[in-house]
């Protein structure tokens, strides 16, 4: 990371922003599966 | 709350900009320069994506085959749209809520800077592969966007590598949405509560959860094609047992999502605009924000109106075609909302009113054709003709386009602290919105007429509004010019623009000076800040 400023938060703050961050990344994770495990077992039915 | 903190080294430095052009644009977490970053990819995408079409609307100029063999045509019309969208358009949105957000939501920053760089980088790669795909032999990927299988399983080497580009700009795409909601709904100042937000910040968040919902599809749509065509899987197709129109399915439940992805942002972009010259606050605030919840719910719900011709049951053929004709609702909404501003408002015409002004008109024509394509036994006769390309061009040029215009003039004096060339500005808008409609309109006549689309060469009787489309295309790439002209312009110098820059402007990134700070609100503004900065004028301390 470069010499410049960053953004500091709280421990709350930043936990919620960690938490938020990976709830959503983990959402997006699930409908792309999702989308695979359906085609395989409509392909399997 | 969150803040600012400096490090020794930047101490040095009066804005606390880091040292050395590497320094600078390559590693840099400060959301303005990845804002500059995604704005000037984005620029180049468009004027790369832009010459593709200059080279389909020189070979369409007249029947027969002139400059292109049909094979390459079938190229650029593919590149040509993928690069517009996913390199042109998107990255434009996203450098836009990066320079925008923070300022508006009186951040410091995003939340997760770091990430941010990297959504940013990922993307220069993503396009230098797809790009490099017309070098491969068997040329670039020629199946259309849509990328629907066997066609698409035809392509040669260049296959796999624009599917990991498509993985990349998913993944750039995906991360940079979690960065925004995550922003949002963390970083925004006390007193700044969520029916207080300004409309570009809403309508961004609505669109970092669709981005969310959406791009997984195409991802795990492409990881499909990817091993039936390496692995043997047969997902899509028939001889093995598998679907292709499961394909058109998947891809398009991606699809129109994706067109409001491009979409929504615009809708946030004019309601800035039209109050601050109509010296008005927006009229119909809370409507507007659930207008835009419902065309988003509603994009996910109206996927099959892109393939009634693919054969489905009529009970779902009705339901896709009324489901889709309920968005207009919500758009009419916004459409009066816009119009109810301007009303007994006191108007004034420089460049970005005039570009949301000609967004009101001639993104209504595009939704208007939509209309006339959601009709499903109509649809039967406009699938695949031009006048498909009519539409969504109404909708994509004279809608988002126009809209990322209208964005840079309106705020261009804020980021650079100069006033642009208002005379010249004028003379790219005047010139765009004349020869868009050059361009565009006759489509509208060729596709009724019965001309199909993705063709290179075409019966004789299309030939005048052919002629004709091709002189608005030229006109409107060579008045393209004028745009980063202005802009270099404005960035080294100008007359010196003031903090609030236009005479009634409503928001708190017009309480910061101009230029903007390298680091807006360090501190979070104060409730007289905020109060005077607000949407709707009403927050109370």
């Amino acid at each position: 990371m470069s010499a410049e400023a960053r953004v500091v938060m709280d421990r709350d703050q930043r936990r919620r922003v960690r938490r938020s961050a990976l709830l959503l990344g983990l959402i997006a994770l699930v409908i792309y599966t999702s989308f695979i495990v359906h085609s395989v077992l409509r392909g399997l039915r | 709350m969150a803040q600012i903190e400096h490090s020794a080294a930047a101490h040095d430095d009066h804005d606390h900009k880091p040292h050395g052009f590497w320094n600078r644009w390559l590693t840099t977490t400060n959301h303005k320069d990845i804002g500059t970053l995604y704005l000037v990819f984005s620029c180049i995408m468009f004027f790369i994506g832009g010459s593709f079409a200059m080279l389909i609307r020189a070979e369409l100029f007249k029947p027969g085959l002139q400059f292109l063999d049909p094979a390459l045509f079938n190229s650029m019309t593919t590149m040509h749209a993928l690069v517009m969208i996913f390199g042109a358009i998107m990255p434009a949105f996203v450098g836009l809520a990066n320079w925008m957000i923070p300022m508006q939501i009186g951040a410091p920053d995003m939340a997760l800077p770091r990430m941010n760089n990297f959504s940013f980088w990922i993307l220069p790669f993503a396009f230098t592969l797809l790009l490099s795909t017309l070098l491969v032999p068997g040329g670039g990927p020629a199946g259309g966007w849509t990328l629907y299988p066997p066609l698409s399983l035809q392509t040669g080497k260049a296959l796999p590598m624009m599917i990991f580009a498509i993985h990349l700009m998913g993944a750039s795409s995906i991360l940079g949405a979690i960065n925004v909601i995550v922003t949002i709904m963390n970083m925004r100042a006390p007193g700044m509560t969520l029916l207080r937000m300004p409309l570009f910040v809403w309508t961004w968040l609505i669109t970092a959860y669709l981005l969310i919902a959406a791009m997984p599809v195409l991802a795990g749509a492409v990881t499909m094609l990817l091993t039936d065509h390496f692995f043997g899987t047969s997902f899509f197709n028939a001889a093995g047992g598998g679907d292709p129109v499961m394909f058109q399915h998947i891809f398009w439940f991606f699809g129109h999502p994706e067109v409001y992805i491009m979409i929504l942002p615009a809708f946030g972009i004019i309601s800035e605009i039209i109050p601050t010259f109509s010296g008005k606050p927006l009229f119909g605030y809370d409507a507007m924000v659930y207008a835009t919840a419902s065309i988003a719910f509603l994009s996910f719900i109206v996927w099959a109106h892109h393939m009634f011709t693919v054969g489905m049951p009529l009970s779902s053929e009705l339901f896709f075609m009324l489901s889709t004709m309920l968005i207009s609702i919500p758009t009419g909404v916004k459409v009066f909302n816009w119009s109810t501003t301007m009303w007994r408002g006191s108007v004034s015409f420089e460049p970005p009113m005039l570009w949301a002004l000609a967004f009101l008109f001639l993104f209504s024509i595009g939704g208007f054709s939509g209309l006339m394509l959601a009709i499903a036994p109509a649809d039967f006769q406009y699938q695949d003709t031009y006048f498909v390309v009519a539409h969504f061009h109404y909708v994509l040029v004279t809608g988002a386009i126009f809209a990322i215009m209208g964005a840079v003039y309106f705020w261009l004096p804020k980021w650079t602290g100069h006033m642009y060339n208002m005379t010249l500005a004028k003379w790219h808008f005047w010139l765009s919105a004349i020869f868009v409609n050059v361009l565009f309109f006759p489509q509208h006549f060729l596709g009724l007429a019965g001309m199909p689309r993705r063709v290179p060469d075409y019966a004789t009787q299309f030939t005048d509004w052919n002629m004709v489309s091709s002189i608005g295309g030229f006109g409107f790439g060579l008045s393209q010019f004028l745009f980063p002209y202005l802009i270099w312009k404005c960035v080294h110098g100008g007359q010196t623009a003031t903090s609030k820059v236009w005479a009634t402007p409503i928001g708190l990134e017009w309480e910061l000076p101009s230029p903007a700070p390298y680091h807006s609100w360090a501190e979070a503004p104060s409730m007289a800040t905020l109060a005077h900065g607000a949407p709707k004028h009403e927050v109370e301390g």
